[in-house]
């Protein structure tokens, strides 16, 4: 019993900690902007605060197109990155190629792309989603291939002496153990698409975290300015904290994975 | 067996003879590097031969393989770590599956009591000793009732005393299985101890050079390791291991003129 209360108190601590110090800092820029200690261009958090409150059509309005063509973006470049891996991962000579190519891609700047993307395939959504999806793919993409090869020899051994099948390998061995790469690579993707289509609404979009930020930019409406990056940061954590909430109800056995080569 | 690595091929294995009569116990001892882990992988069909033959009883390696009539223990327990012991044990069952439940299967629960890992079903691998980990490796081999049990240095990992328990737990749990045991070791009084015959093997090439039988009675104790009959068996072993060395040069000591 005691143990059980200790563990409520514990996941309490962990909840209330974090809370905690979150508050103070919002309470000293509070009190350091009415001190004058702080630039024109920073605004009070009650700033922030007061534009959501006036304006709460301008929050959801934003975060939903931006939400949607993020995710849509991300959820191509999964696929496409599942598909380019396993491939790579099955067929030898395909690897350095897929993995150079991948590299590259995630080594283009977006914020110089997205005009020319626009270009190409016109100021609708679609140029925010295919910015989404090529910021993300990276860390799928070397996730898979990691997690594809795993296995250590003896387990692979293993499977032979069992005379286990392929689909049998790939079932009990190889989708398991390539879990823990998988989440870690989707985990890090998620902000990198969110990040990509609020770059993206920049070259062009009527709707957006990005086209606000652009808007508030320009007519020097810093509030409205600091609400997008705040609205960012909900957006891209939030989509980590999704992946990290799943991959915690789906992995018992191991965590923290790292990803490098 | 040639291995081609980097350069010059390398012969592992040339001129192997032996035979294990069936519901044995048999051991393979030899330095690091002689092949015995090779022999035992052309025995599980893992590797094939580059000439002669190996059969199991009048199959192939290949055949006992689709039959699942191969036990294997590895150096390390190799168990999957997402699944609990109880998992681990029944993985084998789940690939037999519904494929073919031609052969007759033990109860993982009973190999766990028999493993004595009762009250650890449900843990996970790293949540075990080693010791206790090696012990559901062996359940899992065991799960399928192999005709034949190949196991490759299972103890190398752990400690001496560790060591002797599960020796003497695998003698039990092979004694009730009825299976034929191949053991690679390297360590002489393990080899002595746990078989009936233990095959000699040196190196480069590989080849077994002696077979020396162990009369020690069945079921074997600790305390047979005092008897002269088994420190006559180890002596064999090591002669037959370090006979055929080219013995170093007669220490002829230097004579050393008086002043």
């Amino acid at each position: 019993m005691a143990a059980g209360i200790h563990a409520v108190h514990d996941r309490l601590s962990a909840i209330w900690r974090p809370l905690a110090s979150v508050a103070v800092l919002i309470a000293a820029a509070e009190a350091a902007k009415w001190a004058g200690l702080l630039p024109v261009f920073v605004p009070a958090p009650s700033q922030v605060a007061a534009e959501i409150i006036n304006n709460p059509r301008l929050v959801y309005g934003s975060l939903g197109p931006t939400a949607w063509k993020a995710g849509v973006g991300y959820c191509i470049s999964a696929v496409i990155a599942l598909s380019a891996a396993s491939i790579a991962v099955l067929v030898r000579v395909l690897y350095a190629p897929v993995y150079n190519l991948g590299v590259m891609l995630h080594a283009m700047p977006i914020i110089a792309t997205a005009p020319l993307l626009a270009l190409w395939l016109g100021t609708g959504p679609q140029v925010q989603i295919a910015i989404a999806a090529l910021a993300s793919q990276f860390p799928m993409l070397v996730g898979t291939m990691q997690g594809l090869q795993a296995t250590d020899a003896r387990q692979r051994e293993l499977m032979y002496v069992l005379s286990a099948t392929r689909a049998q390998t790939l079932r009990y061995l190889l989708v398991p153990s390539a879990l823990p790469y998988l989440f870690a690579g989707f985990k890090i993707a998620a902000p990198s698409a969110v990040l990509g289509a609020i770059t993206a609404e920049w070259a062009g979009a009527d709707r957006g975290v990005g086209a606000m930020m652009l808007y508030a930019l320009f007519s020097y409406d810093t509030p409205k300015v600091w609400l997008a990056v705040l609205l960012t940061c909900i957006l891209a954590g939030s989509g980590y904290g999704l992946w990290a909430l799943i991959e915690r109800l789906a992995i018992h056995w191991n965590r923290d994975i790292e990803l490098g080569e | 067996m040639v291995f081609y690595g980097r350069g010059e091929p390398v012969i592992a294995l040339e001129k192997v003879d032996m035979h294990v009569a069936a519901g044995r116990f048999a051991a393979i001892i030899g330095p690091s590097g002689c092949g015995k882990s090779t022999l035992l992988r052309l025995a599980a069909d893992v590797i094939q031969p580059f000439a002669g033959t190996v059969a199991l009883g009048s199959e192939s390696p290949r055949a006992a393989r689709h039959d699942h009539a191969l036990g294997f223990v590895f150096q390390s327990p190799t168990l999957l770590p997402w699944r609990t012991v109880r998992q681990n044990v029944e993985l084998p069952l789940d690939i037999v599956g519904r494929k073919s439940m031609r052969r007759s299967a033990s109860s993982p629960l009973e190999l766990l009591e028999l493993v004595g890992l009762k009250g650890f079903e449900n843990a996970l691998p790293h949540e075990l000793s080693g010791g206790m980990q090696q012990r559901a490796a062996i359940a899992r081999a065991l799960v399928l009732r192999p005709d034949v049990l190949l196991l490759d240095e299972p103890f190398g990992a752990l400690d001496e005393i560790t060591r002797q328990r599960m020796n003497l737990e695998l003698l039990r749990i092979w004694a009730e299985s009825g299976t034929t045991a191949l053991l690679v070791t390297h360590s002489i009084a393990e080899a002595v101890f746990m078989s009936d015959q233990v095959h000699i093997m040196s190196p480069r090439p590989g080849r077994i050079i002696s077979v020396i039988d162990v009369p020690l009675p069945r079921p074997r104790r600790l305390d047979m390791m005092r008897t002269s009959v088994f420190f006559d068996c180890v002596n064999r072993v090591r002669d037959g291991l370090f006979d055929h060395e080219p013995a170093p040069r007669e220490a002829v000591p230097e004579r050393i003129e008086p002043y």
